[in-house]
């Protein structure tokens, strides 16, 4: 295998690919220098532009607002979170931010799935994200159970010593970390007891409402005291189990999705003796000798978000409307900030369907040709319209990159290197199975042509 | 061989001996039905429908008294029986109904019943308990197990762009297409064709697409010529939904392979303004399912077909401030078709007197009415499919 297949792999998994740019630059890397120079760029979070804006309080309860106003509200609350998705895959895309991390981040945001309709906790939570994402996985759970959205999207918020709820306390061990088979019924009515009174007030802040905390003895996997939440959360995260199951959802996710059980197993107990330190395990994955076997290259579907950035790092697309890529992502089936429910998108073959392959194949396509889409999305609440949904994607292809990149002397040099670079499995058309779909004349064309037919084979939708 | 397979061919087969010629000459339609065995056609009506202003209880001083605007009045209600009527926009049921082609199951539901509608839609698709949390639907799973001539990849259609999640199962999916000889034009590009020329490939994930895409490829060629076989003859009304119908009942009578038909009507989250945008919407359901149950009787396949029509959760008993209804929990559920034994009502109006918090309890396990359906109707395996048993309703 070349090291320029090695690279590419380790910056699909670890990041949403390559620019032409940065591959011409990196192409010839050790794995060594481009592993320690993807966390020096992670170990620096840039700011978020319009930072304050997305902060803003949008809560339709606080204060005294007239029906019109709350309606308002609730709109401009809708626009920001669609404004901070299409900067959040601006970052994934832009090469000035780190990739590694955002790719941890979406990770992690799947995990731990939540859905609101306030901007500003949605801008808290990702926030809190990034933060962890490569951090330590302990304090990372300790905030999330007091992050403002989750404790509303779970619930906790009716979680009161009188009349507890066990909804939050459930989804903590089965979904964020130990895994179901590993706690009781009874384990589960503690921790909920445990949890009572963790709350948030109108501003979106977390607060502890102690009349509504039940201090009393409880017994949770085998211990007993007057525990609370955070208590809890030591608790589980003190077995082995816990380390076990983020160890094998971060092997599924970033290496295989069938598991090396021997491998997950020497992962996960160093994992657990470090204390859960995120970035030692992720490091320890990347520098493995195993991680760039052939088995692991090119095994996995690309996510819809993992694709569109992909895509736009590749042919430098700039989406000049941002509901275009809201388009693509719904219907793809991943709306950042929108999972589909608190267990996170399933992922895999589940991304896969008559239609969303269709559209996945075509999807460079319609971003060159600024063809319409005749794609109309869901939208369970709104009646059918009649007609043809006709649908334009706004958004410009900058070639020169790419060409840059890949001119050279002869078509065969120019096919090989572009196979190198956009696709990661191996492919059984030769270059002269493209001829009749190609321009061959210019190089130019050439190189455009065969972008966009490689981009359409189902071999792109792997990394 | 099942043994309710068994059963069936031969009272196919012994149908055919005692028929006398001439009837056989003038039926002959109705046989050729029955031989491609069972059809299913699910109707989703999207965003919660109020089940309370559908089927009415017009003999009840609490819906009047909870719905001082938005009740249907006494004297516009189409009395179906001493207590229960249709909402007057579904007239175009009555005959229907009449005929003992529908079944009408009040107070359908599931425990700890949730309001929002894409968490109790995907529990009414996945057939999940409602705090578990499934990647796989109902009929999806249908597909997965072994089910008769399930291989097709057009076995189950869905008449949209996209898939919904009740149609995607752990192996296998469903089809989307909403124009089968317009997605035949979007697959039929040369290029994707060589590609196709270059499957056999090992790896699982790239098997697996270039599997999906010639799949694609083949049924959208096949949906395509059996949309052209047959043109409907019935007068359907001019609206998306009909044109559905009419689609579906077209490829039902060219003998299509597919036997699973998904159809969706949106627009019944109705906050505001309930009376004119739901009685719009319950218009547009009637007539077309009636011009559809029309067309399957006149070429003699309402036998071989069973309609279910769900929403994902029905609305509060009380009206609110703005003229609407808010999210709400039990629901009623419709089955037509011309094998309903128990016809009519399936059980008594919902208990206005015993509420959970202003809403209606669950009665009957939604999984339940899927149970009957997979069992006695798709003869598969419920207990497999839905994992646990549910008592089944007993409709036909």
């Amino acid at each position: 295998m070349k090291s320029s297949e090695k690279i590419n792999h380790l910056y699909w998994r670890a990041g949403f690919g390559l620019s032409p740019g940065e591959w011409q630059q990196k192409k010839d890397w050790s794995i060594k220098r481009a592993v320690d120079h993807l966390f020096e760029e992670a170990a620096q979070i840039k700011p978020v532009s319009s930072r304050s804006e997305f902060l803003q309080s949008v809560d339709k309860k606080a204060g005294k607002l007239s029906k019109e106003q709350r309606k308002k509200m609730m709109k401009k609350s809708r626009n920001l979170i669609v404004k901070q998705n299409a900067l959040w895959v601006a970052r994934m895309t832009d090469d000035k931010h780190s990739a590694l991390l955002e790719r941890m981040s979406l990770f992690w945001h799947g995990h731990f799935a939540c859905v609101t309709k306030n901007s500003n906790l949605v801008y808290k939570q990702l926030e809190t994200i990034r933060t962890h994402a490569l951090g330590n996985f302990r304090a990372f759970v300790h905030a999330m159970c007091k992050d403002v959205s989750m404790i509303r999207f779970l619930n906790n918020q009716q979680n009161k010593k009188r009349k507890p709820n066990e909804n939050f306390a459930r989804e903590l061990m089965e979904l964020f970390t130990i895994g179901q088979g590993n706690y009781s019924e009874q384990d589960i009515k503690e921790a909920a007891r445990a949890f009572t009174g963790w709350s948030s007030d109108k501003q979106g802040n977390f607060e502890f409402k102690e009349r509504h905390h039940d201090d009393g003895y409880k017994s949770f996997m085998g211990k007993t005291g007057h525990f609370n939440g955070d208590d809890i959360v030591n608790i589980i995260l003190d077995r082995p189990e816990t380390a076990a199951f983020i160890t094998r959802k971060i092997y599924r996710y970033f290496v295989n999705e069938k598991v090396d059980e021997k491998r997950v197993n020497e992962l996960s107990r160093a994992f657990l003796k470090s204390n859960y330190d995120i970035k030692k395990l992720m490091l320890s994955i990347f520098k493995s000798d195993w991680f760039y076997e052939s088995k692991n290259i090119g095994t996995k579907i690309k996510s819809p978000v993992e694709l569109i950035a992909g895509i736009m790092r590749n042919l430098q697309v700039d989406f000049k409307n941002p509901k275009s890529l809201m388009f693509i992502e719904k219907a793809l089936g991943q709306i950042l900030f929108i999972p589909p429910n608190v267990a996170g998108w399933p992922g895999g073959k589940n991304w896969i369907d008559n239609s969303t392959l269709m559209l996945r194949l075509n999807l460079t396509y319609y971003l060159y040709g600024k063809s319409d889409v005749n794609f109309k999305v869901k939208d369970e609440l709104e009646a059918k319209k009649r007609g043809q949904a006709f649908r334009r994607i706004e958004g410009n292809i900058n070639f020169e990159p790419l060409l840059n990149t890949f001119d050279n002397k002869s078509n065969a040099a120019i096919f090989d290197a572009m196979k190198t670079y956009l696709i990661l499995p191996p492919i059984r058309l030769n270059e002269s199975d493209f001829y009749p779909y190609v321009y061959k004349t210019h190089s130019s064309d050439y190189i455009k042509s065969l972008a966009m037919r490689m981009m359409s084979l189902p071999e792109y939708q792997l990394c | 061989m099942k043994r309710r397979n068994f059963l069936k061919q031969s009272a196919l087969a012994s149908t055919s001996v005692l028929v006398p010629s001439f009837l056989k000459a003038f039926g002959g339609g109705q046989l050729l039905g029955s031989r491609s065995g069972k059809i299913l056609v699910v109707i989703q009506l999207s965003g919660g429908n109020d089940g309370l202003n559908t089927i009415v209880p017009f003999q009840n001083d609490i819906y009047y008294k909870n719905r001082p605007k938005l009740a249907v009045r006494k004297n516009e209600v189409l009395r179906l029986t001493d207590d229960l009527g249709f909402n007057p926009a579904l007239k175009s049921l009555r005959s229907l109904y009449d005929d003992g082609m529908m079944s009408i199951i009040n107070s359908v539901g599931y425990p700890n019943p949730n309001r929002s509608h894409f968490r109790s839609m995907d529990i009414w698709h996945t057939a999940s308990d409602s705090n578990e949390y499934l990647s796989s639907g109902w009929l999806g799973r249908y597909l997965d197990s072994d089910c008769a001539d399930c291989e097709s990849p057009y076995h189950a259609l869905e008449l949209d762009d996209s898939l919904s999640l009740a149609m995607k199962g752990k192996e296998r999916t469903g089809f989307a297409s909403n124009n089968p000889q317009q997605l035949q034009k979007t697959t039929s590009n040369k290029f994707l064709k060589t590609v196709a020329q270059h499957d056999h490939h090992h790896e699982e994930q790239v098997a697996y697409l270039y599997k999906t895409m010639i799949d694609t490829q083949n049924s959208a060629k096949y949906l395509a010529e059996k949309s052209k076989t047959h043109k409907s003859r019935v007068n359907y009304p001019n609206n998306g939904f009909a044109k559905d119908l009419k689609q579906i009942a077209e490829l039902i009578t060219a003998d299509c392979d597919t036997k699973i038909y998904y159809v969706s009507l949106g627009g019944f989250d109705t906050h505001a303004n309930q009376k004119n945008k739901q009685e719009r919407l319950l218009k547009n359901y009637a007539e077309g399912v009636s011009a559809f149950v029309k067309d399957l009787k006149q070429n003699g396949l309402l036998d071989d077909t069973l309609i279910m029509t769900f929403s994902e959760f029905g609305r509060r008993v009380k009206q609110n401030a703005s003229g609407g209804t808010d999210h709400g929990t039990a629901n009623n559920l419709f089955l037509m078709g011309g094998q309903l034994k128990q016809q009519g009502f399936y059980n008594a109006a919902p208990q206005l007197t015993d509420l959970d918090k202003g809403d209606l309890k669950y009665e009957i396990d939604f999984r339940s009415v899927y149970a009957s359906i997979l069992d006695d109707w798709l003869d598969a395996d419920a207990r497999q499919i839905l994992s646990g048993r549910f008592e089944k309703v007993n409709i036909w």
